[in-house]
């Protein structure tokens, strides 16, 4: 049973490490893509009104 | 004699709450709209999303309760994790429920539910939602206090200054700029929380080693410390408990599912839920594997009877002058998000439905959004006041799944319900929400009772924990087929 919790810490330990680093660079340009969409929205609305 | 060097390791503490309150700061001039404030306008994309909803679901609290269940239970107290880790990953991939409840465009489970059930079923929801999330959330403060001091050798007496401080700085960029500062500073704080994390527990698994900490299971625990069912302390009662409440939690919990009805589509949604669930698996074994170092290295008699102190204990002297500070800024980033994320997911369920009745006319946004800072303020007002008072007994897992049962029975039995069940009505939802709450806030008083107290404890918690949902089930049945039919007009 002990193989199965080694098996599953050492996959976590490099899942996280993989995901962390992947993350860390798509949702810096997500935050980017994001804050942009609501700034063309505002602008959008206040030519509308 | 904890390693914490104020010129080192708080430097890298202080650097780390610098950038936070900056970059949560800085967002706020993109908050116009009301939606903007609660649910980021509906912008949220995919890796945005994982990285807020990783950081929201671990704060100090996880650490605390899951090196607690590593250090008394062994490798078996990771069982939640794999539970909720396989609940998300088969809800994001068949989209069961969490399809149709983005689809309906909500931004709360009650408000979905008043298209099925009726306004008052909206309300009631929304008070037993706030109530169960407030109960549950009442303690982060004080556990996170309580690490901090334990890890970094501060005197108990400065506890209450650390939550006030810790609390102040949540406060005031949740409050300027709502989801929006929640998302950005959840990012960064994902990075630095998983950054330390990885480390620390690297340094465990090469300078503890994998055979010791084996042998302290087995030691302290014997089989019970790898199988769940052979733990005397589990058994088929805790996993089935497990099992209902994480599946339960996935579908309904209010901080969980703000990411998926923030996300920019329902794909989107799901998508970051099957992608995260992995990562629920980590959230138990990583800070579990520290308390079975604790259980490791630590001298007989070290701990005594308070085993939540055990893991900052151990940590506070097995870490060197500089991983201290990463591993407090891990902690910090950990609790700031979760804090965060939780007093405004609970605030947006009391200005969007248990103060809907009283919006006559529809508010401005500025109207709406200066309701939901000051539903804030209070929230964080509460937190204070709730972790001075409320003295926690026990495992903290397991009050934390029972008092989120006041809400998770109903509601996950409403949402079920609400999304694929025809003869399911505004009967059924009330006594579902009635019924799921009165077994667990029995069993809460009853503990607090000196008469009855030894009595509660007997049963635990995995019990009434079942019955809360298998009397909200009832309670929707029952009620739902005794209301007599509407007939249509001639």
């Amino acid at each position: 049973m002990s193989t199965f919790w080694h098996i599953l810490i050492w996959a976590c330990v490099i899942w996280y490490s993989t995901i962390t680093i992947y993350v860390a660079v798509r949702g810096a340009f997500d935050i980017r893509s994001m804050l942009g969409r609501l700034r063309d929205g505002e602008n959008k609305r206040e030519e509308e009104s | 004699m904890s390693h914490f060097s104020w010129l080192v390791d708080g430097s890298i503490v202080g650097l780390y709450l610098l950038g936070t309150m900056v970059a949560g700061l800085w967002v706020r001039k993109y908050v116009h709209r009301v939606e903007d404030f609660l649910v980021a306008g509906r912008e949220m994309n995919l890796y945005l999303g994982i990285a807020s909803l990783a950081a929201t679901e671990f704060g100090i609290i996880t650490c605390m309760y899951t090196a607690q269940a590593g250090y008394t239970q062994g490798f078996a107290g990771a069982t939640p994790g794999l539970c909720q880790a396989a609940a998300m990953f088969v809800i994001g991939v068949t989209g069961f429920c969490v399809k149709p409840l983005r689809a309906s465009g909500a931004m709360t489970l009650p408000e979905l539910f008043e298209k099925r059930f009726g306004q008052r079923i909206r309300w009631l929801s929304g008070v037993v939602i706030v109530l169960g999330g407030l109960l549950n959330m009442g303690v982060f403060l004080k556990i996170g206090g309580d690490f901090l001091c334990a890890v970094c050798g501060f005197d108990p007496a400065y506890l209450t200054l650390m939550m006030g401080a810790l609390l102040l700085m949540v406060c005031i960029y949740t409050i300027m700029g709502g989801m929006l500062s929640v998302l950005v500073t959840d990012f960064l704080q994902f990075v630095v929380m998983s950054v330390g994390l990885l480390v620390v527990t690297v340094m465990i698994l090469w300078q503890v080693g994998w055979d010791r900490l084996v042998d302290a299971v087995q030691v302290h625990h014997g089989e019970g410390g790898f199988n769940p069912l052979a733990n005397p302390t589990m058994g088929w009662s805790f996993l089935i408990f497990q099992i209902l409440g994480n599946t339960a939690a996935t579908l309904t919990w209010q901080t969980t599912i703000a990411r998926l009805l923030s996300a920019k589509d329902a794909e989107t949604g799901q998508r970051i839920y099957s992608r995260t669930s992995f990562f629920f698996v980590c959230r138990w074994m990583i800070p579990g594997l520290w308390g079975i170092a604790a259980l490791a290295m630590l001298p007989a008699g070290a701990v005594g009877g308070d085993t939540l102190a055990a893991m900052p204990k151990f940590l506070s002297t097995f870490l060197p002058i500089g991983l201290m500070g990463l591993l407090v800024a891990a902690m910090l980033a950990a609790d700031m998000s979760t804090d965060s994320s939780y007093m405004l997911s609970w605030g947006s369920v009391i200005y969007n439905d248990i103060l809907a009745p009283f919006r006559k006319s529809k508010w401005t946004d500025r109207r709406a959004i200066r309701w939901n800072r000051c539903i804030v303020a209070l929230i964080g007002v509460y937190l204070f006041v709730f972790g001075l008072l409320y003295k926690i007994e026990g495992n903290i897992w397991s009050y934390l799944l029972l008092t989120g049962s006041i809400y998770l029975s109903s509601m996950s039995v409403l949402l079920v319900s609400c999304c694929y069940w025809k003869r399911a009505n505004n009967w059924g939802a009330m006594g579902a929400i009635l019924l799921g709450a009165v077994v667990p806030m029995l069993h809460l008083t009853l503990e607090k009772i000196p008469s009855t107290a030894e009595w509660a404890a007997s049963i635990g918690k995995d019990v009434p924990g079942i019955a809360a949902f298998v009397a909200a089930a009832l309670g929707m049945i029952v009620g739902s087929l005794i209301k007599p039919k509407e007939t249509s007009a001639p």
